[in-house]
């Protein structure tokens, strides 16, 4: 019986006694290192809902597309635009064309050679409304694409409805990536939906799993340099921490976003490197600034004292863990049109004046975060929520909801409905031109037809929005973006908190994925270290 | 006992119509927008509303429930909101995971908790029960996403014997994600099985077996076990539940491309068809699992018979 007892106990603290010997003797076995022309395992967090281009809405699921399928023109790492399947391009003198100068000698994976007829099928298939879930995006609609033109086979012609001056940065998109016609009918993919994308990219499509990976292969005919790996497998595992144990234990040579409160752990392991890629996405508290329950918000000199009320610096060491940089005007660096403004440096005294002075001491604010939609959402938001408490206020919240419920009770409402004071999102422009980030300064753009849910409204700030959103000089839209940036930064619809990073982790036996500013981390040319 | 099953089956007809009814309804109750949440943050006007053409969300409630109930009829679940492929489709890929981590799980509840059950009973009031009754209340109690996520900190991480999720490694892949469902299950198929055999080992007829001179293991097994089978078998039966449900978080933390974690995604993404035919597909699971629970009684008790 006694020695049942001490049996059971040994049992019991054999795992722990384990666990714990591992501590000191872990990592004596090397991961398994991919060799060259071997393959290259990444862990991603989501399910890609589809892999046809003109579908894509997530930058993971895009970085995927993009090896596969390429666009006419691409971003470089320091998000400058640069030729891909087009070699050059031109702008009419009445703004609304643009000739592009296209490849020779470009093959798609299923020997359909690449031309200017594809790349019309491609557009005009990303514009109809027949293709299942088409994110035309700026290209589409109204003041979008009117018309594609053949001009001969290396040259196409786009005709726009109105002009916009970020219409070869919008082409970066991976909605606007380039597939053979002839692929569309090929089973299992259909003219309205594309399941195995057939492009020109360096990789091919191989197979895909529904929720368990997606693997590709190297495409031997690409026409540009050869890729290292010849097999690389996008693994499903939703769960941060199971990925970092994926790659802890040698089941993944890459992954997107560990848990933030491991990256600290991640960047002492030797046989790891942990990338804090750079991305476009702002994390900011939207203000109502129509407020109807707390009218107060109402006032600039409000907004702004909640602006000095917290403290960004330390949320980004200590809720972000140093993914994140502060902000310096209400846009990333990496977008055109971006210029450095000033700081509301963390200043509580100077906050409490500025919300006696306008009578806002003590007042009520209601706030509402996302949970797990962007890096620590929620904890920075109870962090927010702890300084504007410090600073006198009464707050309620952080509450949450799962990210459907978000959209349609607090972003996609207009200022009648609205059911917040205060709310976390974070905006991402799918391509880096200030013209998407001013989206959300853009009185046109409140809600229900847009996204602008700080209902903020500067008739200056509109009207160099539209004159720099059709502009044709650079160095004049630069200017206007930047002098309405000023503007907004002082009218402070936003607590400006940070531009967010996009952390990855990879084995030191690999090098070469990089991060690009749009968010998406390339795998493409990787190879063994 | 044919007829009764029959009829049990078509009893279960209006259970599923009312299921789908009820499924259709609670979805559209839910705030969020299915096109504007395909769209993205940085669609167009125009863009969301075509998205909402494509998948009927433009016609009025009414309809959208009429056509969902014809195509139901016909047995066409529709198109899934988020892939744009057949429900049928999306759900047949995932079936098959689901259902070998369920199985495998049961199994591994069944075998090690009536066993352990048994052994508890056997020995009551002693170190073993002790700690069988403890390890019990261990298994009952511990969340699934802490187990799973300790164990691939032990097994995958610190030993390296078994990956740490996925499904590439064939069987050694099913062993974590199968060892912490099982868990649960197993800890009250042994509460269930040790106080079922407790009553039952009190009994005269076990007296008298052991007095004409049975072995121990026959009386345990079958004299004793038989008849303290009824209440572990509708344990067992009721397991299937919540191991499905288990399995939501088990799919999750071990990355395993199941049922749970298609119905999650659906749900995060409003698509309706793919939550439908995913609940009505628990439906039935549920409606068959309880009709053979309930025959299976008749077959260990021969007292019991269905006219």
């Amino acid at each position: 019986m006694r020695l049942n007892l001490r049996v059971a106990t040994v049992v019991a603290l054999a795992g722990l006694v384990v666990a714990a010997c591992g501590t000191g003797g872990g990592g004596q076995q090397a991961p398994s290192g991919p060799k060259h022309g071997g393959t290259l395992r990444v862990a991603i967090g989501i399910d890609p809902d589809t892999l046809d281009p003109a579908a894509q809405t997530t930058t993971t699921s895009s970085q995927i597309v993009d090896m596969m399928a390429e666009t006419l023109v691409t971003i470089d790492a320091k998000g400058a635009i640069q030729p891909l399947l087009a070699t050059s391009w031109s702008q009419s003198s009445d703004g609304l064309s643009y000739t592009f100068t296209l490849r020779k000698d470009v093959t798609f994976q299923d020997g359909t050679p690449f031309n200017a007829q594809a790349v019309k099928f491609s557009i005009d298939r990303l514009l109809s409304p027949d293709t299942f879930k088409a994110q035309p995006n700026v290209l589409g609609g109204k003041t979008g694409i009117s018309r594609v033109d053949v001009v001969d086979d290396t040259h196409v012609k786009f005709t726009l409805f109105t002009k916009l001056a970020p219409f070869v940065a919008a082409l970066t998109q991976t909605q606007a990536a380039i597939i053979s016609p002839a692929s569309v009918n090929v089973a299992p993919n259909k003219p309205s939906v594309i399941a195995r994308p057939v492009g020109t990219g360096p990789y091919k499509f191989s197979e895909r799993v529904a929720g368990d990976h997606i693997t590709m292969v190297a495409n031997q005919s690409y026409w540009g340099p050869r890729s290292n790996y010849d097999t690389q497998i996008y693994k499903v595992v939703p769960e941060g921490a199971s990925r970092e144990a994926l790659i802890r234990s040698g089941g993944a040579d890459v992954i997107a976003l560990p848990p933030a409160n491991d990256i600290p752990a991640l960047q002492a392991d030797s046989s790891l490197r942990v990338i804090l890629g750079p991305s476009d996405r702002t994390i900011q508290i939207i203000i109502n600034t129509q407020d109807q329950a707390e009218p107060l918000l109402q006032k600039p000199e409000v907004r702004q004292a909640l602006n000095y009320a917290v403290d960004k610096a330390a949320i980004i060491k200590n809720t972000m863990f140093g993914a994140a940089t502060p902000l310096d005007a209400p846009m990333a660096k990496s977008l055109f049109g971006y210029c450095s403004i000033g700081t509301y440096d963390y200043n509580p005294t100077k906050a409490k004046q500025m919300l006696q002075q306008a009578g806002a001491a003590g007042m009520t604010v209601k706030l509402v975060s996302p949970t797990g939609r962007y890096v620590q959402d929620f904890q920075v938001a109870q962090a927010v929520a702890g300084y504007l408490s410090s600073a006198g206020l009464n707050v309620q919240g952080p509450s949450t909801t799962d990210w459907p419920t978000y959209v349609a009770t607090y972003a996609q409402v207009g200022p009648a409905q609205a059911k917040t004071d205060l709310s976390l999102l974070g905006w991402a422009p799918p391509y880096l031109d200030a013209q998407q980030q001013f989206e959300q300064f853009y009185s046109p753009r409140v809600p229900p037809a847009g996204l602008e849910s700080s209902y903020y409204k500067n008739p200056q700030v509109d009207a160099l929005i539209t004159e720099a959103n059709a502009g044709t000089d650079a160095t004049q839209r630069q200017q206007q973006y930047c002098q309405a940036a000023k503007m907004v930064w002082s009218d402070a619809p936003w607590i400006f908190l940070y531009n967010q990073k996009y952390p990855f982790v990879t084995t030191s036996a690999v090098k070469g994925v990089t991060g690009l500013p749009n968010e998406k981390f390339v795998t493409t040319w990787a190879s063994p270290a | 006992m044919l007829t009764y099953a029959a009829r049990r089956l078509l009893v279960a007809i209006p259970t599923l119509l009312g299921v789908a009814t009820v499924v259709f309804l609670l979805l559209r109750l839910l705030p969020g927008d299915p096109a504007i949440v395909i769209a993205g943050p940085t669609a167009t006007p125009e863009e969301i509303h075509n998205i909402r053409v494509q998948l009927g969300l433009t016609l009025p409630g009414w309809q959208q429930y009429l056509g969902f109930m014809v195509r139901l009829a016909h047995g066409d679940l529709g198109i899934s909101t988020r892939t744009g492929a057949p429900v049928i489709q999306e759900i047949s890929t995932r079936v098959p995971y689901t259902a070998t981590l369920a199985l495998a799980s049961l199994v591994l509840a069944i075998a090690l908790g009536v066993a352990a059950g048994i052994l508890a009973a056997r020995r009551r009031n002693t170190a073993a029960d002790v700690a069988i009754s403890g390890g019990a209340v261990f298994g009952v109690s511990m969340p699934t996403y802490w187990l799973g996520l300790m164990l691939i900190v032990v097994f995958a991480v610190r030993l390296r014997v078994l990956p740490a999720a996925g499904t590439d490694r064939g069987i050694e892949s099913l062993v974590l994600p199968a060892v912490t469902l099982a868990l649960f299950s197993m800890g009250l198929v042994a509460r269930q099985t040790r106080s079922a055999m407790l009553e039952v080992l009190g009994q005269d007829f076990v007296r008298t077996a052991r007095a004409k001179g049975a072995g121990r293991a026959a009386v345990l097994l079958r004299h004793a076990l038989r008849n303290a089978l009824l209440p572990i078998l509708t344990t067992i039966g009721l397991q299937f539940g919540t191991l499905l449900g288990g399995a939501v978080l088990t799919e999750t933390v071990f990355a395993w491309p199941g049922i749970g974690r298609l119905l999650v995604d659906s749900i995060g993404a409003r698509d309706y068809p793919v939550v439908q035919g995913v609940v009505l597909l628990l439906s039935v699971s549920f409606i068959v699992i309880n009709l053979l629970t309930d025959l299976l009684y008749a077959y260990v008790d021969p007292r019991i018979r269905y006219g």
